[in-house]
């Protein structure tokens, strides 16, 4: 894709240059951010012309809402420019954004709880009202979307709130529509109806980037997809040259990258030897259901899926976060189904939360403080009083043998770099010397040489016969690490895998959804 | 019919339902309060309540909040008192108050949304500030012994027993609601509170609005200072000490969430009025006003709590809502057999 | 040399600075201000303030805040005052009851906070208006009128105080009993916050509530137990000052709120939790009764004006801390988004 802007030396990974020297609407060059050491976005080049609908997927952590939300106003990209109809334009706010021309509809939806449908979507217009409502009315008989206008944001399903960001969307009439997942909470019908509108909105001439997970939509939208993988775009080119294996295919690492997994040693869990630690029997949550599965000492069990397949819930709710709706949780034979966390700690489980920065960094606490807090409720670091000494050799122990990087255990944890932050918070969690360890996105956000500490922690864990849960969108990960995955799709088990059947296509055609046949035991 | 469903799920709705309730126990406990007299007089005294509820609802519902107007009461009823003994105009007192009450709202504004300074703490400051001023203002004297226009005004009627101050009070609030919830611009307000980044998505600049709001709250702060000067004729070094508490509990009374995002100035006012009338109904209920405080203590509380549990209640509600939708067998079909 | 730049940059060290600052000042203005009798006596009578924001620093690191523990004065003293006086009972029999009654305020308003959601201002508002309303009709209750105040407490023996006026007003060993009550409370407080599991429980909640969730802490009860701990700081305080002015009256405390909340966040409490000390709390307390003496002592100012200056420290020193604050913490770590 070539357009005609100074100065462009663009690349075209595949397909021909067909459309040339035709003004883009949007133009994205060479952009890139990173919070604190964390570079999210490595440079990313993007163009649309008018009437493109460009499908942009990646894995988890790719960057693709960083790079949105840049184009958006939200954030400011530490370099790189933006140019709208070949004008360069800084984008320090929305309203910047607003003004030019672009929509960002999230991904989750951002409507006002207390105000009602219309005066979600109005909000923020300059036109009389009168107008306003009359398009409104229109927009949604195109959408065939039947609402009442009048009933109050916070009582919409999400559907219905997502239904109410793509109207908003819409009444813009920006020449560059963002659509950040906007069918993840869909019905078939509604799905199908929003296809028409972006159908229609493509015949306007109107732009848009669309961003989903899954694949199936690709081929019936797109004019254009494009692959993002760590902070960069691995393969672009129009829709007609690519098919769903193709993308699969972009989604996992290119050759160069993909090592040899250290399978070279593999050492299989003797499973016949072994009772499990864990056993999951028809659990019941909030946002997933009737799953089974067990556990064994030493084996590193692998949960693959997408976000929002129910991972997060099920571990959470294990841990004693959420309600147990149905099912049980045996550890080494007795019940601990629905026990607080406290107990849970207390009984040999520990856990690794997905998100630090929310759940799992007390920021402006010593490293210290951080490594014992789940200490607090044993004698180990004393009974009434704190005892420091005790604290600093628990944690200066950890901070050895994981390699952190840190100038003193004084030091505030919110000072470290997101790899070293990551091997406290996994510190915290052996430190109660569990029988389980639960990891949710254990490498996520942290760099590649944390990354293969963090792994050989993972090995070390095993073998001294730790028995270890880990939660992963990184496929690559799941086949390093894993000796047996599952895949979770829509709150359920779609796919069980031995260590053998552990590859990457596997995995995320399943995680995706395209079940796969199981391979039936040779 | 369906306007008239919506008018009754109002808050502020419950909030009148209160006040009526509280009026006819009143009413039963002695009949010689159910007077039109009696009635309107509940809402005559509540003009300053009603003054300062309005003014600090703007920045309640921008999830800030502002406890220094008692202060900015006391001193511009200082300023109105000198003004008046040295012989000027009502229109000179009125202009002071306001633009007194603004400077204060520029103030607040701008350590609170520019700074960042979190609200309770930069207005705890300020409270300090103004009542320091006022001492100086007035020299540390009392100011009273003036006459002259504001005294006739301070108590006159316009029609029907209510008082001159009360009906423009009145007026103001339905201009401020129909700001409120009328306009495009004065939606912000809400908006702000109830979702700052969803505000900021849609180009709303919640600097600006969070400004506006304390200026506001400033000036109507300015304006109960006049209506205090007006009516009581002798303003103490203290005056309005405490004022902020009171006029922050008519705002939850009527139905404004601390939280920001939700109620409107029809609450406010009606808040305003169960809370200055509280002691006048507890003379006729038989109970001596020293159980004030008390009763409006537990009715705060009680409030605020069956509130902040259905309010989790719905919000839980909807998240599980949320989650189990994503497992049920009706979901997308995004998958393919291989 | 590092140790002594780490000391630079504490919030514990320009506060002392500003304190040593203020006796230089208010010393060379005049003289007199420096007798120790003088200063001790302007602490004994700030120190209600001093002991309660003490406790209310524990409320504010785990985020929440208590506006109602100046009316528990008040219902403390009354509740001796009556229980002593016209029920006849010994005089320690109804500290220990009025204190009792005091953790029972504290636990009401705790619980709402923690386990019902509600927010720390709200309630505690609504505490206020409600423990000193029941201090008022409490007092009704007694043969003497609410305005007078109870009177006659045990006693004094020719010059000398004992038995329950000697708290208030007695020596050892030429220091007030106040003041060593203070200090007591001082050590008591700095060990329970920067010694003890619960104070480390109690930092880690205010930072982040979640993850404490998820060490297994159990926060909601922690946070319930702060708001305990407030309002029997606040029945001390009560005592005390009943004791002091040989009153019991409904209406001790009142207007102190503010000057508790000021004194805990100059202390460098941050009201979003997480940080604080007591040391600092100590420090502002002092800083800000200091001023209240120096001030008219020194300069004239009438007491009256007083919260003025103190409104500006306030001020200024939240603002600086802010601007500065963003500085460092912009660079040390960008949090997403």
């Amino acid at each position: 894709m070539l357009c005609s802007l100074p100065g462009w030396g663009g690349i075209a990974v595949t397909g021909e240059m067909t459309k040339q020297n035709l003004p883009c609407t949007l133009s994205v060059k060479d952009i890139t951010k990173s919070f604190g050491t964390n570079a999210v976005l490595k440079g990313v080049s993007i163009d649309l012309h008018a009437g493109d609908v460009l499908v942009l997927i990646g894995g988890n952590g790719a960057g693709k809402s960083t790079l949105m939300k840049i184009i958006m106003g939200i954030y400011r990209a530490d370099g790189g420019e933006i140019y709208i109809d070949g004008k360069a334009v800084n984008m320090t706010n929305p309203s910047a954004a607003l003004a030019a021309g672009v929509y960002m509809v999230p991904q989750e939806p951002m409507l006002f709880p207390n105000m009602t449908v219309e005066e979600n979507i109005l909000m923020g217009f300059h036109e009389s009202s009168q107008e306003l409502k009359k398009r409104l009315a229109k927009h949604m008989e195109e959408l065939g979307f039947k609402l009442n206008l009048q009933r109050k944001a916070n009582t919409l399903s999400i559907a219905e709130q997502q239904l109410v960001e793509i109207l908003r969307g819409m009444m813009r009439e920006a020449k560059v529509l963002i659509l950040d997942e906007p069918t993840s909470a869909l019905t078939f019908g509604e799905v199908q109806a929003l296809f028409r509108v972006v159908e229609d909105l493509k015949s306007k001439g109107i732009s848009m980037i669309y961003i989903t997970h899954r694949l199936t939509e690709v081929f019936e939208i797109a004019t254009d997809v494009a692959i993002m993988k760590d902070g960069v775009i691995t393969l672009r080119g129009p829709v007609g040259e690519f098919n769903k294996e193709m993308l699969i295919r972009g989604l996992l690492p290119t050759d160069a990258e993909m090592q040899e997994s250290g399978k070279g040693a593999y050492v299989p869990v003797p499973y016949d030897k072994l009772k499990p630690v864990m056993e999951v029997r028809n659990l019941s949550g909030y946002g997933f259901s009737d799953i089974s599965f067990d556990l064994y000492p030493g084996e590193i069990l692998g949960i693959a899926g997408v976000v929002g397949a129910g991972r997060t819930e099920l571990i959470s709710t294990i841990f004693g976060r959420d309600k147990v709706l149905g099912g049980t949780v045996m550890l080494d034979g007795r019940d601990i189904t629905g026990l607080p966390t406290a107990r849970i700690l207390k009984e040999g489980i520990n856990f690794v939360p997905e998100d630090r920065h929310y759940h799992g960094l007390f920021k402006i606490r010593s490293i210290s403080s951080n490594t014992t807090s789940a200490l607090l409720n044993t004698d180990e670091i004393g009974r009434v009083n704190i005892n420091r000494k005790r604290q600093n050799e628990i944690s200066r122990k950890y901070v050895d043998e994981f390699r952190t990087k840190i100038v003193s255990l004084e030091d505030l944890i919110g000072s470290l770099s997101g790899g070293n932050q990551q091997k406290v918070v996994i510190a915290r969690s052996l430190s109660t010397n569990p029988k389980v360890v639960i990891l949710d996105e254990p490498t996520r956000g942290i760099d590649a040489a944390a990354r293969g500490d963090v792994y050989n922690i993972i090995q070390q864990l095993k073998d001294a016969g730790v028995a270890v849960l880990m939660v992963s969108s990184d496929i690559e990960e799941v086949v390093e690490l894993a000796d047996r995955a599952v895949t979770v799709f829509q709150g359920r088990i779609n796919g069980e895998f031995g260590h053998d059947e552990i590859t990457q296509d596997v995995l995320t055609g399943a995680s995706f959804g395209i079940a796969q046949k199981k391979a039936v035991a040779e | 019919m369906n306007k008239i469903k919506d008018l009754f799920k109002a808050r502020w709705m419950s909030s009148l339902v209160f006040l009526i309730l509280l009026f006819l126990i009143t009413g039963i406990a002695d009949h010689n309060f159910l007077t039109y007299s009696n009635i309107i007089n509940c809402f005559n005294t509540a003009t300053m309540y009603t003054l300062l509820a309005i003014g600090i609802a703007f920045v309640i519902m921008t999830g800030e909040i502002d406890v220094s107007i008692g202060a900015t009461l006391g001193l511009t009823a200082a300023m109105t008192g000198l003004i008046a003994q040295s012989g000027g105009s009502i229109g000179k007192m009125l202009l002071i108050c306001v633009a007194v009450g603004a400077a204060v709202g520029v103030f607040n504004g701008v350590g609170v949304a520019f700074f960042g300074v979190p609200s309770l703490i930069f207005t705890l400051g300020t409270n300090g500030l103004i009542r320091g001023l006022i001492y100086i203002v007035t020299d540390g004297r009392t100011v009273e012994n003036f006459g002259g226009p504001i005294a006739y005004y301070g108590n006159k009627e316009l029609f029907a027993q209510i008082t001159l101050y009360y009906a423009l009070t009145v007026l103001l609030v339905a201009i401020a609601h129909i700001l409120l919830t009328r306009t495009r611009k004065g939606k912000y307000f809400i908006a702000v509170g109830d979702n700052p980044g969803g505000a900021n998505l849609v180009g709303i600049s919640v600097f600006r609005t969070k400004l506006i709001a304390y200026i506001l709250c400033g000036v109507f702060a300015g304006i109960a200072g006049y209506v205090f000067a007006s009516k009581y004729r002798q303003v103490m070094t203290v005056a309005g000490n405490g004022y902020e508490m009171t006029a922050i509990a008519a705002c939850v009374l009527g139905g404004i969430s601390l939280s920001g995002g939700l109620g409107n100035m029809v609450g406010a006012a009606i808040g305003a009025v169960i809370m200055s009338s509280i002691s006048r109904l507890l003379v006729f209920i038989g109970l001596p006003s020293d159980y004030n405080n008390t009763i409006t203590g537990v009715m705060l509380i009680v409030i605020v709590v069956v509130d902040s549990l259905t309010q989790r209640r719905s919000i839980e509600m909807s998240r599980r809502k949320r989650l189990l939708s994503r497992t049920a067998p009706g979901a997308v079909k995004g998958g393919d057999e291989a | 040399m590092k140790a002594l730049k780490k000391l630079v940059h504490r919030w514990e060290f320009f506060l002392v600075i500003f304190l040593v600052l203020e006796f230089v000042v208010f010393g060379s203005a005049n003289p007199k201000f420096l007798r120790a009798n003088s200063i001790m006596t302007s602490i004994v009578n700030y120190i209600s303030v001093c002991i309660i924001s003490l406790f209310v620093t524990l409320v504010m690191i785990t985020g929440g805040i208590d506006i109602q523990a100046a009316s528990i004065i008040g219902l403390t003293s009354i509740i001796e005052g009556v229980l002593w006086s016209d029920a006849g009972l010994n005089i320690w029999v109804a500290v220990v009851i009025a204190i009792a009654a005091a953790a029972v305020c504290g636990a009401l308003s705790g619980f709402f906070v923690a386990y019902c959601g509600v927010q720390p201002m709200v309630v505690t508002l609504g505490g206020s208006f409600l423990y000193s309303g029941l201090a008022l009709l409490i007092s009704g209750m007694s043969a003497t009128p609410a305005y007078q105040g109870i009177s006659g407490f045990p006693a004094k023996v020719g010059k000398t105080f004992v038995g329950f006026r000697f708290l208030g007003k007695g020596e050892l060993l030429g220091i007030p009993m106040q003041i060593w009550i203070y200090l007591v409370l001082i050590l008591l407080c700095a060990w329970i916050l920067h010694r003890t599991k619960y104070g480390e429980r109690l930092y880690l909640i205010g930072v982040n509530q979640q993850a404490a969730e998820y060490s297994g802490i159990n926060t909601r009860l922690v946070i319930m137990s702060t708001y305990v701990l407030s309002a029997i700081s606040a029945a001390l305080a009560g005592t005390l000052l009943t004791s002091n002015m040989n009153s019991a009256k409904y209406n001790h405390g009142s207007g102190y709120t503010l000057a508790i909340i000021t004194a805990v966040v100059l202390g460098g409490t941050l009201n979003t939790g997480g940080k604080g000390s007591i040391l600092g709390t100590v420090l502002a307390s002092l800083i800000i009764c200091i001023l209240r003496y120096g001030l008219p002592l020194c300069f004239g100012v009438s007491t009256q004006n007083l919260d003025l200056p103190v409104g500006i420290i306030l001020v200024l020193v939240v603002l600086g801390r802010e601007i500065a604050g963003q500085h460092m913490l912009s660079a040390l770590f960008r949090k997403r988004g």
